[in-house]
C-alpha cells in the first residue's frame, strides 16, 4: 500500500529541549495509533505533520507534497487539536459553518455538511447554543465535528477522547473505525493505551521524542524475544499440567496464583508451549476453562520497550 | 499484620496559621513581573528622573563648580532644594506616565490572569482570606511604586543632608519627611486600587492593559477639552493626573496648579478608591470558598 | 502560466473574502466590540454636553464647527483611533495566539497572507464604522442649527476621511507589531502615547517619523489660540503627498505582517 504521510529524519528542538528526534515514518491509509506518555513528542509530531511548526531537520510530505506553507493540501486534511480552545462567543453551528466557509464551500453545501457533522457527534440539538455554555464533552465533540465536517481524506486527531464519558468514548471509537472503512487515513494520538487498542492494531510507539516501534501490536510483541511471554491457564488440575512442563528448558517460571485453578507460566518459546498444551489436556483428561496472555497488550509492550 | 512503610514518618506537629499569608502572593507577583521581557529595561527608565534629581541635589551643593551648567536664573531656581523640588519630582508628567507603564507591566495581569485561569478557587481553598488576597496583590504594586516614590524621597533627603554636611535642611523643613511618606502612601494606595479594579474587570490582559493606560490618558484629554471650551478650572477634577498634582502640591505646601480646592481632588481620588474597592469585593466574592 | 496566475489570484481573493466574512461576523458578536463601540461614542456624549452648555447655559461662545474641528477631531485623532487601532490591530494575530485558536485557521486551505489581510480588513471595517458613526453624530449635534450650510459638509467629509485614513494606517502598523512581538500592547501604547506625542516637539524632518504628522498635515493649521497646544509645532507635508505616504506605510506594514506571519513559527502556550 502506498504511504499517504511520509516523514524523513524529522527532528524538532524547542531551544535546548528535544521535541522529536530523527523520525522516519511511512503512514498508510487506515488508522494509525500514536502512543506515548505525556511529553513523549506526540503533539510535536502532529504539529509538524499539520505544518503548524517547522522541523529543524527533515521533511514531512503528504501525498508527496511538502506540508509547511502548502495551504491547498488542507482541503484534504482535518485536524482535531488537543487544546480546549474555541471562539467562545460563537454558537456551535456558527463555528462549524464558519470554518467550512474557509474551505470555499457554498452556503447550501456548508449547511448540509455542518448539519451532517453535528448530527454525527450528537450536537444537532445544541447547535444554536453558545460554545461557552457547552460541557467539556460537548466541546470535545464539537472539535471533532469541525475536523470531519469538510469530509477530509486525512484526519489528524490529537487526543480526541479527552473529556468524554465512557459512552462518548465508545461512540467516537466506533466512528473513527467507520472512517477507516471509508478508506480514510486517520492518525490518532493518545496516552491511554486501551483507547488505542480498541481502535487499531497499527501503532507507533513514541517516547522521549524517539520512535520505539512501529507496526502491528502483536508483531511488535513477537519481536521482543528478549522478554519472556506470560501465559495464564485456568483448568481443573493446574498442578498436574504444570508438572508436565517443569522439566522443559523453554519454561522459565511457573507461578501458582491465589486462585486454586490457575497457574501462570513464563516462557521464551510461546509456540512450543502452545503446541504441547492441547496434547497434555487430552492425555491427562483435564477440563480447560481459560487461556490468556496477560502481557500481550500494549501496556506490557510499551513497558518492555521503554525498559520499565 | 501492620504494614511498615519506610520513608514516611507521621508528623505529630501542629499546623499554625501564618502571620502574613499574603507575602507569598506578593513575592510571586514581583518575580513574575521581573520575568517579563523588557520590564527591567522599562523599570530602569522609570528611575532616570530620580537619578537626575539626585544629581540636581549634588549640583545644588556645588554651584560654584557647576557654574557653566547653571548660567541662567531659571536653572538656579530649579536647583533650590526645598519642598517645591520634591513636589516637582513627584508630580512630573514623565514619572506619572512611566508609573502607568510600570502598572501595565506588573499590574494588568494580577487579577485578570486569575480570572482567566480560574485560579481564585485555588487561592481560596488555602487558608487565606479575601483581605490577604487583595493585600498580597496590592503589595506587588506597592513594591514597585515605593521604589519610585518613597525610597527616592528618603534618599533625596538623606543625600541633601550628607552633601550639605549639616542638618539645616531638616530644621528648615521638619514636616517634609511626613509629606514624602504621606504622599507616597497616598499615591501608591490610589494606583493599587485603580490597577486592581481595572484588572478585575476583564479576563483578557491585553484589554486590561489598554484600559489602565486609556482611562488615565482619556481623563486628561477630557479635562483639556472641557477646559478649553468652558474655561473652567473645575474640569480638572475629571483628570486623574490633574487631581494627583493638586494633592501633591497640597502635601508639599506648594501653590496649587489649578484654582480648585485641593480637598475636592483628594475626595475625587478617594471616591475612585472606594468605587474600586466596592467592585473588587463584588468581583472576587463569587468564588470564595466558605470556611 | 497566465491561467495559473489568474487561478491563483481567484483563489486568493475568494480566501480573502471568506476570512473577511468569518471575522466580520465574529467581531460583530464579540463583547469587546460592543465595549469599544460605547467608547467611540464618548465624544458624542461630550458633544451633547457642550451643546447643552451652549444652548441652555450660554457657556462658551465657540461655534459648533469650531468645536467639532478642533476638539472632537483632536480627541478622535489623538486618542480614540489610537486605542481602537491598537486593540483591534494587535488582535489580528495576538487573539489567535492567546486563545489558542490558531490551529483551526492554519489547517484550512487558506493562505496565511489572505488570513492576515482578511482579518485586518474585517476589523478595520468594524472600527471605521464605529468611528464614522460617532463623528457624524457629533457633527450633527454640534451644528444642528447650521445644517443648511453646505460648506460645513466639506469639513465633515475631510475630517472623516482623515480619521479613516488614520485608522487604516495605524491598524496596519499594529497588525504588523502583533505578528512580530509578543507584548505588542505595551509597545503599541508606548508608541501611540509616547512617540507620537513627543515627536511633534521635534522640528524639521523628525516629525515625519510619526504617522500623526501626515494626518495633521491634511487638516488646517490651528489658529494661535487655546487649542494651539493640541497641535504643537507642525511643518506640514503637502496633503496629497501625505495621503500617498500613508497608503505606502499601510501597504508596507501589511506586507511585512503577511511575510512575518508566513515565515514565523508560533508555539502556543499549553
Amino acid at each position: 500500500m502506498k504511504a499517504v504521510i511520509m516523514t524523513e529524519k524529522l527532528s524538532k528542538w524547542y531551544g535546548n529541549i528535544l521535541g522529536l528526534s530523527d523520525v522516519t515514518l511511512d503512514i498508510e491509509a487506515g488508522i494509525t495509533g500514536l502512543l506515548g506518555p505525556n511529553g513523549a513528542g506526540k503533539s510535536t509530531f502532529l504539529k509538524l505533520v499539520t505544518g503548524q511548526i517547522k522541523a529543524n531537520i527533515g521533511s514531512v510530505r503528504i501525498n508527496g507534497e511538502e506540508v509547511r506553507n502548502n495551504h491547498r493540501l488542507f482541503s484534504k486534511i482535518g485536524f482535531c487539536p488537543e487544546s480546549d480552545s474555541f471562539y467562545e462567543e460563537m454558537t456551535g453551528w456558527e463555528f462549524v459553518t464558519g470554518l467550512l466557509k474557509l474551505h470555499g464551500l457554498s452556503s447550501s453545501e456548508r449547511e448540509k455538511k455542518a448539519l451532517k457533522a453535528l448530527g454525527i457527534v450528537d450536537l444537532e440539538k445544541n447547535k444554536d447554543r453558545r460554545i461557552k455554555t457547552y460541557s467539556r464533552g460537548m466541546r470535545q465533540r464539537l472539535k471533532f465535528a469541525q475536523a470531519i465536517a469538510h469530509e477530509p481524506e486525512i484526519l489528524i486527531l490529537d487526543e480526541p477522547l479527552n473529556g468524554l464519558d465512557p459512552l462518548g468514548r465508545r461512540k467516537l471509537i466506533r466512528l473513527i473505525k467507520s472512517l477507516r472503512d471509508e478508506g480514510k487515513t486517520v492518525i490518532v494520538s493518545s496516552h491511554v493505551l486501551p483507547e488505542i487498542e480498541a481502535m487499531t492494531n497499527d501503532i507507533i510507539l513514541i517516547h522521549q521524542g524517539k520512535i520505539f516501534a512501529q507496526g502491528d501490536i502483536h508483531y511488535i510483541r513477537d519481536l521482543i524475544d528478549a522478554h519472556p511471554h506470560m501465559i495464564s491457564v485456568k483448568c481443573s488440575d493446574p498442578r498436574k499440567v504444570a508438572s508436565r512442563f517443569i522439566k522443559e528448558d523453554f519454561i522459565l517460571n511457573i507461578d501458582f496464583s491465589s486462585e486454586k485453578d490457575t497457574f501462570v507460566v513464563k516462557t521464551n518459546n510461546r509456540d512450543e508451549f502452545f503446541s504441547r498444551l492441547p496434547r497434555i489436556f487430552i492425555e491427562e483428561n483435564i477440563d480447560v476453562k481459560e487461556i490468556t496472555s496477560p502481557d500481550d497488550n500494549l501496556q506490557a509492550v510499551f513497558d518492555y520497550l521503554i525498559g520499565e | 499484620m501492620p504494614i511498615k512503610e519506610k520513608g514516611y514518618t507521621h508528623w505529630e506537629g501542629e499546623l499554625k496559621k501564618s502571620r502574613y499569608p499574603w507575602i507569598p502572593i506578593t513575592r510571586k507577583g514581583i518575580k513574575l513581573a521581573f520575568k517579563k521581557k523588557f520590564f527591567k529595561f522599562t523599570f530602569f527608565l522609570t528611575l532616570i528622573p530620580a537619578i537626575v534629581y539626585l544629581a540636581g541635589i549634588y549640583i545644588s551643593e556645588r554651584l560654584e563648580d557647576f557654574a557653566f551648567l547653571v548660567e541662567n536664573s531659571k536653572s538656579v531656581s530649579f536647583l533650590k532644594i526645598n519642598p517645591g523640588y520634591f513636589n516637582s519630582y513627584f508630580t512630573q508628567d514623565f514619572l506619572l506616565f512611566m508609573i502607568v507603564v510600570v502598572l501595565v507591566f506588573c499590574g494588568a495581569g494580577l487579577i485578570s490572569d486569575d480570572l482567566r485561569y480560574n485560579s481564585l478557587q485555588l487561592y481560596f481553598s488555602r487558608p487565606i482570606t479575601k483581605k490577604d488576597y487583595f493585600l498580597g496583590k496590592a503589595s506587588v504594586i506597592a513594591f514597585f511604586l515605593f521604589i519610585l516614590t518613597l525610597i527616592p524621597g528618603i534618599i533625596f533627603m538623606l543625600m541633601k543632608i550628607i552633601f550639605s554636611g549639616n542638618l539645616r535642611f531638616i530644621s528648615d523643613y521638619p514636616w517634609l519627611i511626613l509629606s514624602v511618606i504621606g504622599y507616597s502612601f497616598f499615591i501608591t494606595g490610589f494606583f493599587a486600587f485603580y490597577t486592581l479594579f481595572v484588572s478585575s474587570v476583564n479576563k483578557n490582559r491585553r484589554y486590561v492593559s489598554i484600559l489602565i493606560f486609556g482611562i488615565f490618558i482619556f481623563s486628561d484629554i477630557l479635562y483639556g477639552i472641557f477646559k478649553g471650551i468652558f474655561e473652567s478650572e473645575y474640569f480638572s477634577l475629571l483628570s486623574i493626573k490633574a487631581n494627583i498634582k493638586q494633592v501633591g502640591a497640597a502635601f508639599f505646601g506648594q501653590k496649587l496648579p489649578h484654582n480648585v480646592p485641593w480637598i475636592y481632588s483628594f475626595l475625587v481620588l478617594l471616591f475612585i478608591c472606594a468605587l474600586a474597592g466596592f467592585v473588587l469585593n463584588k468581583k472576587v466574592r463569587g468564588v470564595e470558598v466558605a470556611q | 502560466m497566465k491561467k495559473k496566475n489568474t487561478e491563483k489570484d481567484g483563489f486568493f481573493l475568494s480566501s480573502f473574502k471568506n476570512v473577511f466574512s468569518f471575522f466580520f461576523l465574529l467581531g460583530r458578536k464579540s463583547k469587546k466590540t460592543k465595549v469599544f463601540y460605547i467608547l467611540s461614542f464618548i465624544p458624542v456624549i461630550m458633544a451633547l454636553i457642550v451643546k447643552f452648555g451652549q444652548v441652555f447655559a450660554s457657556r462658551s461662545s465657540l461655534t459648533g464647527i469650531y468645536v467639532f474641528s478642533n476638539f472632537i477631531m483632536t480627541f478622535y485623532l489623538q486618542f480614540i483611533i489610537l486605542i481602537l487601532a491598537l486593540f483591534f490591530g494587535t488582535s489580528v494575530c495576538s487573539e489567535e495566539l492567546e486563545g489558542r485558536t490558531l490551529p483551526y485557521l492554519t489547517t484550512r486551505p487558506v493562505s496565511k497572507a489572505s488570513f492576515i489581510l482578511g482579518k485586518y480588513a474585517a476589523y478595520t471595517l468594524l472600527i471605521v464604522a464605529m468611528t464614522v458613526v460617532g463623528v457624524i453624530l457629533c457633527f450633527f449635534i454640534l451644528n444642528f442649527d447650521q445644517l443648511g450650510d453646505l460648506s460645513l459638509y466639506k469639513i465633515l467629509f475631510r475630517d472623516t476621511a482623515v480619521l479613516v485614513l488614520g485608522l487604516v494606517c495605524y491598524t496596519s502598523l499594529f497588525t504588523f507589531i502583533g505578528t512580530f512581538i509578543k507584548r505588542s500592547i505595551m509597545f503599541g501604547l508606548i508608541f501611540s502615547f509616547g512617540w507620537e506625542n513627543v515627536i511633534q516637539y521635534f522640528p524639521g524632518s523628525t516629525q515625519r517619523f510619526a504617522i500623526v504628522h501626515y494626518l495633521k498635515s491634511m487638516l488646517p493649521s490651528p489658529s494661535s489660540g487655546r487649542f494651539s497646544f493640541l497641535l504643537f509645532r507642525l511643518e506640514p507635508t503637502p496633503p496629497f503627498l501625505a495621503v500617498i505616504i500613508l497608503i505606502l506605510i499601510t501597504a508596507a506594514f501589511l506586507g511585512l505582517a503577511c511575510a512575518v506571519f508566513n515565515f514565523k513559527e508560533y508555539i502556543l502556550e499549553e
